[in-house]
């Protein structure tokens, strides 16, 4: 044995938790430390606000990998967005090296599961190696997000399928449907908003039609008869035959193909040792049901959660899993659970977390009988112990004046550098869509304070986005647009404004006009040669469809009369004849449709016209910005709209061919099929917002989206609730689920608001705002604060608030040599576009060139050192011979 | 990655799991490139195989992970630098190989690059991880022009003539002086990340000729035209504006070249004639 190994040796003996907390500066307390270091059976750490569940999480699998020999492929880790995946990975991979750079021994994390649930299902059902006995199964289906599950519905083919199947006529199967929904209206666009959920919670809860329907008559709903349930049924029946026909998937179906996977292979207990949940509360039964199942063979089962943070019942998750685990968990491995409370929190100021602790016991959790609670008990302590307040309300006043007295006070805060940037002040609300939304945005933009909310009300209304699609609608032509209702009027009048905001950027740069007039005179051109092509045909008695014969027909069509040069050089480039003689010699020619549809085709579509409209100074001016330390929210929105162009280009038209162009086909696709649709699925939640936001604004953002973020500084925009009792989709589900003692129905709204309140106070750190508004409603559990003595803004102290500055994440960061730091030493515009803002690429190379190229060779690497170690086994069996 | 047996050759081997990591990758990064670059890209596997499979055969550790943990930038944030290499063990000789899908002229001529970037690795695999290390090299996945020209004429003898010449194995010096400087000069773009600094590359590096780059190409128009963002870039258009060639066009094409623009057109129809 050599020194080196020896030490090796040595160390790695030496090696303890303590010794690693110590390295990076981590002091763990009581129930994090008991929680770090738990190893077998089922582990229920309930993790109140800001209490370090990440770290712990962390931690616990570090420990289990350096210090009990698991290897990460035998790790499952469920969490609740990528992102959240990503900065565990990273964390992980930052202390593992820290390990191995100590002991030598090195860690492969590339086999261990870890991201969201549907991430992780999609991995499941095309990992052959672990999961499946048969390893040349068919291919995994593709997976529709929900935009995607929308555009599959919203297709009149499928649709008309869909409905035909459940015995309705196509002509009036969306009002059939809204009816059940006590909707009068014939739009087939809400119809699908109303079966999605739908179809997507029968799904997550494995229900099955066919044993329903037998026993429908045993079953009664509040709201839905017998034979509408029956329908929605069938519909959904229909519409899982459609996607099985498009060998397509939805998210919810992807789970239960998933859960199906799990019992069809006997040893899926035993795949992994330790199946890890974070976010439990938020989880629906037929995750649930996953999860148990991967941990039957071991039992090892942790989940992280806090009830009172549970925000998304609207998605099917039931809280009641998190609630309830220990009664679960002897239901399914016949064990309880070990029970962790991270109590300390470590984010707020002791007013902070009295004031939400205190919020919470303005309702009675207990069911009727006083038997049930439906909230884990826990007492949430402040690490950071002042006696100062540091909740604080408006005078009581009109939204007006009161948001008024609001923004002053912000612009005091930035004034007094109490806060470096606006971005760490974020306004909280439980809608966006809220009137008093509009009247803090105006009162701070009376202050010379700017506001971002890229997902407050509709996405197509940011200013951006007004500006790019305004300009291709004065490229392409405005669409004609029949029909009424409150959505077309609606799209109408959007059409108007950014149609009259175009006019307006073309009159302020001529030459952004010139560029405008040159696509639409390319558009006619196209559009010409297409039919000066056509004539050529017709004259000749051609059959589009017929094989394209050079020899035949490369001249006449080339002198076709009317045909522009560029058309042409098009029929007769030699680049064209190359390919055309390669696929006959192939057998299999080009047809005549194809040429033509070619010669007539622009060299540009709409995702390669938006980054050249970037030159015009109106744009560039945005891009200017963010690159010298500026504004970013303008860049960030446009980021986001290459998102839906490349969308457009790939579900629709990535190249625009003249034949799209008559009778203006190519409108209708992109504005009244592609932005007509996102337009009236209107504002759509954004999972994981940029963190920290851009610089020089004020983030404005739903409860739902603030989930998991701390700022130093929240104002809770409103106090108000709308308690509409029970949801439509509770009151259909609840009857046809075993489980009577989830939340009772008329409580359930009450809870939901309350946790939902929740969230929104215990993100702030360091000040929680309050509006205080006369003769508007207020949700009743705020009432008692704001009648008893509660700070106001105008007596409160600010050499009491502490100073915040811009902090980085706490878990540090990893920086790849390649994809970073040459990257960025390339050029740092093009990494602040590409890899900052996530704008999609049109033309560029990118990352992704690169990883498919390693992925392969390691792929490919991987396959020759197994068939070496094969053909080591067995000398008879000669290697390949490719 | 497919279990196929033995079987399969190795080049239908490729194609599959190429294949796979392709819609995997899309399923990721939520977009893909153009069919044209995908072709490229599985090229580069495929002729990797054929020119350096003595090399690909004696892979021992494939995409090792190499973590430099717990560094700190000039203004005091902590970073972890993380890189991906192959290592080749024979006979007690240790090879450690960068495979870059760069080309090797133009690793040859800009070889201080990637020489500060194996001896971090060098590092971190002898120093923190305690192995040895006989040699490092640079493996250049995209083939030269001449690879590139009988591809796309179908010829098979002018292949094999090209792959010959073909050297795409570019040995590294081991210098562990460069070791320091490499990770301060890291630390620092890491603090200009965090402080949201990105200029573009002034006029002077786009008017500059890229070393071992194809005819003396300039940054401007080798790696600036291929960036979609070059319109709103303020470098590009004075180097726009002082290039003939495309101030001649204007800006207001789309692209200038005509052969990828057929490739594109190709491409795309194929796509959409697929459905």
């Amino acid at each position: 044995m050599n020194l080196n190994d020896h030490i090796r040796i040595m160390t790695q003996k030496m090696l303890t938790m303590e010794y690693l907390w110590d390295l990076a500066g981590f002091r763990p307390n009581p129930q994090q430390r008991e929680a770090i270091l738990h190893v077998d059976g089922p582990l229920y750490i309930t993790a109140g606000p800001g209490s370090g569940k990440t770290r712990v999480l962390l931690w616990r699998t570090l420990n289990l990998i350096v210090f009990h020999d698991i290897k990460p492929d035998e790790i499952f880790l469920s969490t609740f967005t990528e992102k959240a995946a990503k900065q565990l990975t990273d964390g992980l991979r930052s202390l593992l090296g820290l390990v191995t750079n100590l002991t030598g021994q090195p860690f492969d994390l590339s086999g261990m599961y870890v991201g969201t649930v549907h991430s992780l299902c999609r991995r499941i059902i095309s990992d052959r190696r672990r999961f499946f006995t048969d390893r040349h199964r068919q291919r995994p289906p593709v997976v529709l997000d929900d935009l995607g599950q929308y555009f599959r519905l919203n297709n009149v083919r499928t649709w008309n399928a869909m409905v035909s199947y459940a015995g309705l006529d196509p002509d009036d199967a969306a009002e059939h449907i809204n009816k059940i929904f006590s909707v009068d209206s014939i739009s087939r666009h809400r119809a699908i908003e109303h079966l999605r959920p739908v179809f997507n919670r029968f799904s997550e809860e494995l229900l099955d039609p066919v044993t329903i329907r037998s026993q429908l008559d045993t079953y009664s709903w509040d709201g839905f008869s017998g034979e509408q349930v029956d329908l929605l049924l069938t519909l959904y029946e229909g519409y899982r035959k459609t996607l099985q026909e498009g060998h397509l998937t939805d998210f919810a179906l992807l789970q239960q193909e998933a859960f199906r996977v799990l019992n069809d292979f006997s040893g899926s207990g035993q795949v992994f040792s330790h199946v890890i949940v974070d976010e439990y509360q938020d989880t629906n039964t037929i995750q649930e049901r996953i999860f148990f199942e991967l941990a039957s063979g071991t039992s090892n089962l942790c989940v992280v959660g806090d009830d009172d943070q549970a925000l998304y019942r609207f998605r099917g998750a039931t809280v009641e899993n998190f609630v309830q685990f220990p009664e679960r968990c002897r239901a399914y491995l016949n064990m309880a659970p070990r029970r962790i409370g991270l109590e300390t929190n470590y984010r707020s100021r002791t007013d902070i977390v009295d004031f939400y602790t205190r919020f919470m016991r303005q309702i009675d959790w207990h069911s009727a009988d006083r038997k049930l609670v439906y909230r884990v008990e826990k007492k949430i302590r402040a690490h950071r112990q002042d006696a100062f307040p540091a909740v604080v309300a408006s005078m009581p006043n009109k939204p007006v004046q009161a948001c008024q007295e609001i923004a002053v006070f912000v612009r005091r805060l930035l004034n007094e550098g109490k806060v470096d940037n606006p971005n760490q002040i974020a306004f909280l609300y439980p809608s966006l869509k809220s009137v008093q939304v509009e009247r803090m945005k105006n009162a701070l933009e009376a202050q010379g304070l700017q506001v971002y909310a890229p997902r407050a009300g509709r996405f197509l209304d940011v200013d951006e986005a007004v500006d790019v699609f305004g300009i291709c609608l004065l490229i392409f032509g405005r669409p004609s647009l029949r029909g009424m209702g409150r959505d077309i009027e609606g799209f109408r009048e959007w059409l108007n404004i950014i149609e009259e905001r175009a006019e307006s950027l073309i009159y302020h740069d001529p030459r952004l006009g010139r560029f405008v007039a040159d696509r639409r005179a390319e558009l006619q051109r196209a559009l010409s040669d297409y039919q000066a092509l056509q004539r050529v045909v017709a004259r000749n008695h051609w059959d589009t469809k017929q094989p394209y014969n050079p020899e035949m027909m490369k001249r006449t069509l080339v002198s076709a009369p009317g045909l522009s040069t560029s058309g042409r050089k098009l029929v007769s480039s030699a680049y064209l004849d190359r390919i055309v003689i390669k696929r006959i010699q192939e057998g299999r020619p080009f047809s005549l449709d194809y040429i033509i549809r070619r010669a007539t085709s622009l060299d540009w579509n709409v995702l390669d016209l938006f980054y050249r409209l970037m030159g015009f100074e109106h744009f560039k001016a945005m891009f200017d910005q963010a690159e010298r330390q500026g504004d970013e929210g303008p860049v960030a929105n446009l980021g986001l709209i290459t998102q839906y162009l490349q969308r457009f280009n790939e579900e629709r038209v990535s190249i625009i061919t003249a034949n799209l162009l008559e009778e203006n086909q190519f409108q209708g696709m992109f504005f009244n099929s592609f932005l007509f649709a996102l337009f009236r699925l209107g504002e759509s939640e954004l999972e994981d917002p940029e963190d920290p936001f851009p610089r020089g604004r004020i983030p404005f953002l739903t409860i739902h989206q603030a989930k998991g973020l701390e700022f130093p500084i929240v104002v809770l925009g409103n106090l108000y609730k709308q308690n509409r009792g029970a949801p439509l989709m509770e009151r259909l589900a609840r009857p046809l689920l075993p489980d009577k003692s989830s939340e009772p129905l008329e409580r359930m709204s009450e809870f939901d608001i309350m946790r939902m309140f929740y969230v929104a106070l215990s993100r702030a750190k360091n000040l929680l705002i309050l509006p205080h508004f006369k003769g508007s409603p207020t949700t009743s559990a705020f009432k008692p604060f704001l009648r008893e003595r509660i700070t106001r803004l105008s007596e409160f102290d600010l050499d009491s608030l502490p100073t915040s500055r811009m902090e980085d994440d706490e878990l540090p960061k990893i920086y790849s040599f390649t994809s970073d730091y040459l990257f960025y030493k390339k050029c740092p515009r093009q990494y602040m576009i590409f890899r900052k803002y996530g704008f999609v690429p049109s033309r560029s190379q990118t990352m992704f060139f690169g990883s498919l190229v390693h992925r392969t060779l390691e792929d490919l690497h991987h396959e020759l050192i197994r068939r070496r170690k094969l053909s080591q086994a067995q000398p008879q069996s000669g290697g390949d011979h490719a | 990655m497919p279990e196929s047996p033995s079987t399969l050759s190795i080049e239908e081997f490729i194609q599959e799991v190429f294949e796979e990591n392709f819609e995997l990758l899309i399923a990721e990064s939520g977009h893909a490139i153009s069919p044209q670059a995908k072709q490229v890209a599985l090229e580069q596997v495929l002729l990797y195989w054929r020119k350096l499979r003595d090399v690909a055969e004696s892979v021992t550790d494939t995409e090792v992970l190499l973590t430099l943990p717990a560094q700190t930038t000039p203004q005091g944030r902590e970073f972890t630098i993380e890189g991906v290499v192959d290592i080749v063990r024979e006979d007690e000789h240790v090879i450690m190989y960068d495979i870059k899908t760069h080309d090797a002229d133009y690793v040859r001529e800009n070889i201080e690059l990637y020489k500060q970037q194996l001896n971090v690795y060098a590092h971190i695999w002898q120093e923190l991880r305690r192995q040895p290390l006989d040699a490092m090299a640079v493996i250049a996945t995209d083939f030269p022009s001449e690879v590139k020209s009988a591809l796309a004429h179908l010829d098979p003898r002018a292949l094999d003539a090209a792959l010959e010449r073909w050297e795409p194995i570019v040995p590294i010096e081991y210098d562990p002086a460069h070791k320091d400087r490499t990770i301060y000069a890291f630390g620092e773009i890491v603090d200009k990340i965090q402080n949201g600094e990105f200029p573009p590359p002034p006029l002077e590096v786009l008017q500059t000729p890229i070393k071992g780059g194809w005819r003396q190409e300039r940054f401007g128009t080798r790696v600036c035209r291929n960036c979609d963002a070059r319109f709103s870039c303020d470098s590009y258009r004075q180097y726009a504006m002082g290039n003939r060639r495309i101030s001649e066009r204007g800006m207001e094409y789309f692209t200038e070249d005509d052969s990828n623009q057929e490739d594109w057109r190709t491409a795309s129809l194929d796509t959409m004639f697929s459905e």
